[in-house]
């Protein structure tokens, strides 16, 4: 169990020294910001992520760079074997693992593509949800399994699930069309991405009460967009959905991510996080 | 912008008005926001908030807190107090709405504020001081926030906007917890999106924390509890986590919510309970 701090302040409250943190999707776009969140935080951060992502390097990088302990271990956590070949590897160079954040997924861009109607519910072909579900889903039940399973044996630990603010609002197509394109050819987010972000509320919630008398805190956050060049008519259709009239920031979740990850966050657990500039409170 | 923790949660330079800062989560939320840096706008009701005051004064700085004695149910004194904090403080940046009416006035803890029972002035009174107070102090507060074009507004909830307390847990007690807390906490979740929606092209972000079982068992005034009251037992174990929660276990999630560490959230409410309202 984590002890209750008696002083809120905040250095300790928001310390995670001599932890052990493991990062699905690692080497990502939102995966590294979670990287710098706990690392400056003082954790010791593990990048596990496909070996065509270079997880080593990237790493080795960011120690270099950011002046924490990082490695990257080269993995499929889809394949079971491969995520215990994982555990045992942060095992062996760490002995702890105090933190798991399921961030893989993948997430094909829409917004501004032409000539993808293979995304269109009519055609999506099975083997891109089946590949989709191994990763966002299968990857993230494996990863809580192996690691949550040496979390509960040393009576603490932190799993964080990323989910999106399409595992609560449906995507709007409108935001993905474009003119002159025949109605049957129109681009749209494919049907994967807010089954699997919603299937992952889930399993935080299942996770947060099955290992709560274990010490185990399990948490979600639904991120909003992120700013990343998207086209601009995109940008401006996405703005009018939000009461903040932006995209988020890479940075913007880094605050949230180390607050779920530490003891200042100590009383909650099944809960999820919403961070999407007011898009699903109106 | 930092990514340190330190300076991520950081409240340095920033002006915070916190209602019902001397109640039993106050004290600590007080604590909490004086430790990170933030100048204190103190209001209260109690004689309490005076002391409590002298010593964070005492230990942070005079210059670091401001003291208000209210009674906010007095809406003219609250009117004129908010325009006295308006014309004094350069700044205000967050808005904590805190403080709320827990005791026999409100039907707590007593048979009067049952369901059957509930009186108008009862009723009035949770919707007067939970309801109507935070928004006129934001209405008239939030001018200042507007210019400023940035400002972050947190209101304090309850998990029992959410869920209905169960009667399972008061039977054979002398305690209650009298709808109208559940219902003008539920309306305050309701006035933080319609704010946030409204403000939020303003730069002002409206968020609610909503606590879980944190039963006062260190005073002996009409809302707390005896440590060996049976009732928290019971309390305990609706939990997942098994235990109620202590009020320093709350500072990390304000601090999230009054520093620029949250940035990009508005609209929402932040349920820490440990675990109640997920099974």
């Amino acid at each position: 169990m984590t002890e209750i701090i008696k002083d809120p302040q905040m250095p300790q409250l928001f310390d995670l020294t001599g932890r052990v943190a493991v990062i699905t999707g690692g080497t990502g776009l939102l995966g590294r910001q979670h990287a710098l969140a706990l690392g400056h935080a003082g954790a010791k951060v593990v990048l596990l992520d496909l070996p065509g992502s270079k997880p080593n390097l990237v790493a080795q990088q960011l120690s270099q760079t950011e002046q924490f302990a990082a490695i990257g271990i080269a993995g499929d956590i889809t394949c079971e074997e491969e995520v215990e070949a994982a555990a045992l590897k942060v095992l062996q160079h760490f002995g702890r693992v105090d933190i798991l954040i399921n961030n893989a997924a993948n997430n094909p861009k829409m917004e501004g593509t032409l000539g993808i109607a293979w995304s269109r519910l009519e055609n999506f072909p099975l083997a891109v949800w089946q590949a989709d579900l191994a990763v966002g889903l299968t990857g993230a039940f494996l990863c809580s399994r192996v690691f949550g399973r040496e979390m509960a044996r040393q009576r603490a630990g932190v799993i964080l699930n990323i989910a999106s603010d399409l595992a609560l609002i449906s995507p709007d197509q409108r935001l993905y069309r474009q003119a002159g394109v025949p109605e049957d050819q129109q681009p749209v987010k494919p049907v994967t991405y807010p089954v699997i972000k919603s299937a992952l509320l889930g399993l935080t919630r299942y996770l947060a009460t099955y290992w709560a008398e274990a010490g185990v805190r399990v948490n979600s956050i639904s991120p909003g967009g992120v700013a990343n060049a998207q086209p601009e008519d995109f940008v401006q259709k996405l703005r009018q959905l939000i009461p903040l009239a932006r995209m988020a920031r890479i940075d913007e979740y880094q605050g949230a991510v180390l607050f779920l990850c530490c003891d200042a966050s100590s009383y909650m657990t099944g809960a999820n996080l919403v961070i999407d500039g007011g898009r699903t409170c109106w | 912008m930092s990514l340190q923790a330190e300076k991520l949660f950081s409240l340095a330079g920033k002006t915070v008005v916190l209602t019902g800062a001397s109640g039993y989560l106050g004290r600590t939320f007080s604590r909490a926001l004086l430790e990170n840096g933030a100048r204190l706008v103190a209001l209260g009701r109690s004689d309490r908030l005076m002391s409590e005051v002298q010593g964070w004064q005492q230990e942070f700085g005079k210059d670091r807190v401001a003291a208000h004695q209210i009674d906010m149910y007095d809406l003219d004194k609250l009117d004129a107090l908010l325009d006295a904090i308006t014309q004094c403080e350069p700044r205000i940046d967050v808005i904590i709405n805190n403080a709320h009416e827990l005791g026999p006035q409100t039907g707590f803890n007593t048979p009067a504020g049952s369901l059957e029972n509930a009186s108008f002035d009862q009723w009035n009174r949770h919707f007067l001081g939970g309801l109507y107070c935070p928004t006129r102090i934001v209405q008239k507060l939030g001018v200042k926030m507007k210019e400023a074009k940035i400002g972050s507004i947190i209101n304090i909830s309850t998990m029992y906007a959410l869920v209905a307390p169960s009667p399972s847990l008061y039977e054979g007690t002398e305690l209650l917890n009298p709808p109208g807390y559940s219902a003008s906490k539920a309306a305050l979740l309701s006035y933080t999106r319609y704010l946030a929606a409204f403000w939020g092209g303003h730069g002002i972000r409206a968020n609610a924390i909503l606590p879980g079982p944190f039963s006062n068992v260190e005073d002996s005034g009409s809302n707390s509890v005896a440590k060996d009251n049976p009732f928290l037992d019971r309390l305990k174990s609706r939990t997942c986590l098994k235990r109620i929660g202590h009020p320093t276990e709350l500072a990390g999630c304000l601090l999230y919510l009054a520093s620029d560490a949250s940035t990009y959230m508005t609209g929402q409410a932040l349920v820490v309970d440990g675990g109640w309202t997920i099974v």
